[in-house]
């Protein structure tokens, strides 16, 4: 696998969330930036009421910059939350092993995910208690965003994404499973294969889950399956051992 | 539901993100006198329509069960002489498109917005409901007027034939 193949697939799995990511950025940016003409035409306001010792008019408009100051700072948490699990994902390539606690790489994919459909699925998150984990950080982000992607886009209309994670062993498995259309049983066999999909063209490319095969077992050592019924939904499990010294080498 | 037309222009903001009900509520009250309501959820705006007249209603297009288009058409379907604008930051031309043509939009306005902008449409959104009103009660006033003197007309006929 190469490292283009993985920066291609990270950035079609962002693509397919770009306009919920720009609508969540944008909402918090056009109050700061109503709010900041709003404070400034206060001043000249509170100016005024000053001078003339209009203090009930003079407290009104402190109300509002008060009011006006605690949005600001809930708008500002929220772009830092999307740059934040956005940062994840910035850097091109395996990277270097680390040391990993899973669940906020998990948190990462989800805050993402939701940017795009919050409205319309709701993603619960139920996480056993796991020890950090050796892996490739922006590989296994890779992972769970593709898998998210996947399921969001099984679902039409209204639906519910739960994550389930658990220590197995001397291994981590981590659940996605959606209540959407599911897998058709003539498709099962070719769904990890490279280049089927049954998406249209333009959303899918049949190489996501093909990719993160390959990142799961090559470079983790670990496995992929799935179980599926069609109209009920999809779960995929994967599975990584803690350590990578217990697997031999990866890829 | 009659407004008087001395009575405070009333506004309507409808939008699921309380940051953006705050910012234009902020704007509103420190240039305008107007009574201004605000609602996070469409279904609760709707029952405020209902019962209370508006001017003009500012609605955000992308929003949990009732988008901004289904929340204006039930607007205009409970007061037909509201103004009706959308406020939206999901920019795509299909919405825009769908909006101007199925509840006959006053404007479409995209986040970020401009609040002079936003206060001049909201301006002349107030002023088209109501010579709307007004145009209607004319009109009534002509038919009551138009009644009666049909009626006149015909006692007149009575006694001289």
């Amino acid at each position: 696998m190469t490292d283009l193949e993985l920066e291609a697939n990270k950035l079609a799995a962002l693509g397919s969330l770009i306009a919920g990511i720009i609508h969540e950025i944008n909402t918090p940016v056009a109050s700061i930036l109503s709010n900041n003409e709003v404070v400034l035409r206060s001043l000249d306001l509170l100016e005024k009421a000053i001078a003339e010792s209009q203090t009930e008019r003079a407290q009104s408009i402190v109300a509002i910059c008060r009011s006006l100051a605690s949005v600001d700072k809930i708008a500002c948490e929220r772009i830092a939350g999307v740059v934040r699990s956005l940062k994840t994902f910035a850097r091109c390539g395996e990277g270097d092993i680390q040391m990993v606690d899973i669940h906020s790489s998990i948190r990462n994919a989800v805050a993402l995910t939701e940017c795009a459909c919050k409205r319309r699925i709701a993603i619960e998150m139920d996480f056993g208690d796991l020890p950090e984990m050796e892996c490739y950080p922006q590989a296994i982000s890779q992972v769970m965003l593709n898998l998210l992607v996947n399921a969001t886009q099984a679902i039409e209309g209204e639906g519910k994404i739960v994550i389930r994670t658990r220590l197995d062993d001397d291994s981590i498995v981590i659940s996605v499973a959606d209540n959407g259309r599911g897998i058709r049983e003539e498709d099962m066999s070719k769904v990890l294969v490279r280049g089927f999909t049954t998406k249209p063209e333009g959303v899918g490319t049949g190489l996501g889950l093909s990719i993160i095969k390959k990142i799961v077992t090559e470079l983790h050592g670990g496995s992929i399956d799935f179980e599926s019924q069609w109209g009920v939904g999809t779960t995929f499990h994967v599975r990584i051992p803690v350590r990578r010294s217990q697997v031999g080498k990866g890829a | 539901m009659i407004l008087e037309v001395n009575h405070k222009p009333s506004v309507l903001l409808v939008d699921d993100e309380e940051m953006v009900l705050t910012s234009i509520r902020a704007f509103l009250a420190l240039e305008t006198e107007y009574n201004v309501h605000s609602f996070s959820s469409p279904a609760e705006a709707v029952g405020f329509l209902e019962n209370s007249a508006v001017d003009v209603a500012v609605s955000d297009y992308l929003m949990p069960n009732m988008n901004g288009i289904q929340f204006l058409a039930r607007t205009k379907q409970l007061q037909p002489e509201t103004s009706r604008v959308l406020l939206t930051g999901h920019a795509d031309k299909q919405s825009a498109v769908s909006a101007i043509n199925e509840v006959g939009l006053f404007q479409y306005l995209e986040k970020p917005w401009d609040n002079a902008q936003l206060l001049l449409v909201i301006q002349s959104a107030i002023e088209r409901a109501r010579l709307l009103r007004d145009l209607r009660s004319k009109i009534s006033e002509l038919d009551t007027a138009h009644s009666s003197l049909k009626d006149i007309q015909r006692r007149l006929l009575r006694a001289f034939l």
